[in-house]
């Protein structure tokens, strides 16, 4: 099963740099919010901690313009039916997850490193519990919206539907993670931070459980 | 037929009975806002201890009566005139205010005499306290309809019966309705008590994204259209918002500070129903209003079922 579940994910990874859709979108995409809050915020100096919510905006709203990805083309492309019998659907979950996951994974890479070089104000004190928020944020929107996908992946308004599904259930995760960044960016002592990541911790574990309990109904015809 | 005569009074007369049942305070909060703002009328409910007697002219006239408040506490109340029912009431309820000259209740107004019961005064919520009787049961009843039709989801997803999933849709609109009503009456009741129509207190918080939710599971229904596949999603979706609701609905606003009583930063009051913030008869009006509520909850379902029954019988004559 973990071997198919690779192969799931080898397949993926092997047609998205083949086609580059995902990335070459979101990369533009994270580019052009960056250029448009530039150009808004001209001549502005902001505290560290506004920008922190800037930088979780940017994130989300990447997060919902590329993770719907993985199952909406297979739809697009006619190939779910294949995918269906030839493995089996916690294969194919835990494949997509882990696609989703890598996506998710390097933009937040991205964005955070091009933030960093161009918000002269966007400075971070505790670079070590920074990365390890970004990663825990990344583990949890990866998780939360595989299943989401999933869902409006045989919905007819799949590109509106996926943001409107998701924040409901990506509240928890955003709170915590724009508190914890928060804690990150002002330096504040590391147990001040404890309770937010235990949040995070525990968000990713409920919400993995959960959709790996009920792929099978989404998955299956 | 006849339970439903009864709901309908049931909830009508203990709206009443919260509307209509007068806030009165004792004299500890009359010595308090005596303190704070000496010209602020209160509502205060005494027993009468010791009949009248003319005050001397020096005391500024009039008929004194001492009175014993809830707490066993007494004191003079002064009446400009003599009150009507004298002799024979056993209390009053009067609109006073406290006399720090010659230490004794002024009375301006007489509400009622002897009161059969009346609602605590809070101070800083007085009449306004009565929303609980509203706002509390919608609250309440917009979470038990989500996990209802969660429950229903879970149910059509193990015997795939399409009636499931009517009901499931059918606990959601309802739901949807009661948090609706909900998030308008606190929200008209914040803009009076708090100042702003919406404070993003962690209660608001939660309502919204139940709002949200609920808006998100029709929005998904909508955009199926293969029944079984529409009646399976929106299940699963149920589930996973399952997930995260608890934590805004019961952890959060404990854990957060905020406005809604039973906050982290709430040293006063604490959760409504598990501290001494409300007296038997706030509680029994509550707990009413509650069951009624539910009972009217289980009726709108029933009469969705009835509805869709008679459809699906047209629809199958009709083909």
């Amino acid at each position: 099963m973990i071997r198919q579940a690779l192969a799931v994910f080898r397949k993926d990874l092997a047609s998205e740099l083949r086609t580059r859709y995902a990335i070459n979108a979101l990369l533009m995409f994270v580019v052009v919010t960056l250029a448009v809050i530039m150009f808004a915020l001209a001549g502005e100096t902001l505290t560290p901690t506004a920008l922190t919510g800037m930088l979780w905006v940017v994130m989300f709203f990447a997060a919902m313009s590329g993770l719907s990805r993985s199952f909406v083309a297979e739809e697009e492309r006619g190939t779910t039916m294949t995918l269906q019998l030839l493995a089996s659907p916690t294969a194919v979950y835990l494949g997509k997850l882990l696609f989703n996951l890598l996506l998710v994974a390097a933009l937040n890479v991205f964005i955070v490193a091009l933030f960093l070089l161009v918000m002269d104000q966007f400075v971070v004190s505790q670079f070590g519990l920074f990365w390890l928020v970004m990663l825990l944020g990344s583990l949890g929107i990866a998780s939360a919206t595989t299943i989401i996908a999933a869902i409006i992946a045989r919905a007819n308004t799949k590109g509106t539907l996926f943001p409107v599904l998701s924040f409901p259930v990506l509240l928890p995760l955003l709170m915590a993670g724009i508190n914890a960044t928060k804690i990150a960016v002002e330096d504040v002592r590391w147990d001040a931070v404890w309770p937010d990541l235990q949040l995070l911790g525990s968000y990713i574990v409920v919400i993995t459980t959960v959709s790996f309990l009920l792929f099978d109904f989404v998955w299956k015809d | 037929m006849w339970w439903k005569i009864l709901l309908f009074f049931w909830i009508a007369a203990f709206s009443a009975i919260g509307i209509v049942t007068p806030v009165a305070g004792d004299l500890g909060t009359v010595g308090m806002y005596a303190q704070m703002d000496a010209a602020k009328l209160l509502p205060v409910k005494f027993t009468v201890v010791d009949r009248g007697r003319a005050a001397t002219e020096e005391e500024g006239g009039g008929w004194l009566l001492r009175g014993r408040d809830s707490h066993d506490r007494e004191a003079d109340f002064r009446f400009a005139e003599r009150p009507a029912d004298l002799e024979t009431a056993e209390g009053w309820l009067v609109s006073a205010r406290y006399d720090t000259q010659f230490h004794r209740v002024e009375v301006a107004e007489v509400l009622g005499a002897s009161p059969a019961f009346s609602f605590p005064f809070i101070p800083g919520l007085e009449e306004r306290a009565k929303i609980i009787f509203f706002h509390v049961p919608m609250a309440w009843m917009t979470v038990i309809a989500f996990l209802v039709s969660m429950w229903y989801g879970i149910r059509y997803l193990r015997k795939k019966d399409m009636d499931d999933d009517f009901r499931s849709a059918a606990s959601a609109g309802l739901g949807l309705l009661f948090c609706i009503l909900g998030t308008t009456t606190g929200s008209l009741w914040a803009k009076f008590n708090w100042g702003s129509f919406w404070n993003w207190d962690p209660r608001e918080t939660s309502i919204f994204v139940l709002l949200l939710v609920y808006g998100a599971y029709f929005a998904l229904r909508s955009a199926i259209e293969i029944e079984e596949k529409r009646a399976a999603l929106s299940a699963v979706y149920s589930i996973i918002a399952a997930a995260t609701v608890p934590f805004f609905v019961f952890i959060m606003p404990r854990l957060m500070p905020g406005l809604h009583p039973g906050s982290a930063d709430d040293s006063n009051a604490g959760p409504v129903l598990s501290s001494g913030g409300m007296d038997t008869a706030m509680r029994m009006v509550l707990y009413s209003m509650l069951a009624g509520f539910l009972v009217l909850y289980g009726w709108l379902m029933s009469i969705q079922m009835r509805l869709h029954r008679i459809k699906l019988r047209r629809a199958e004559s009709a083909a």
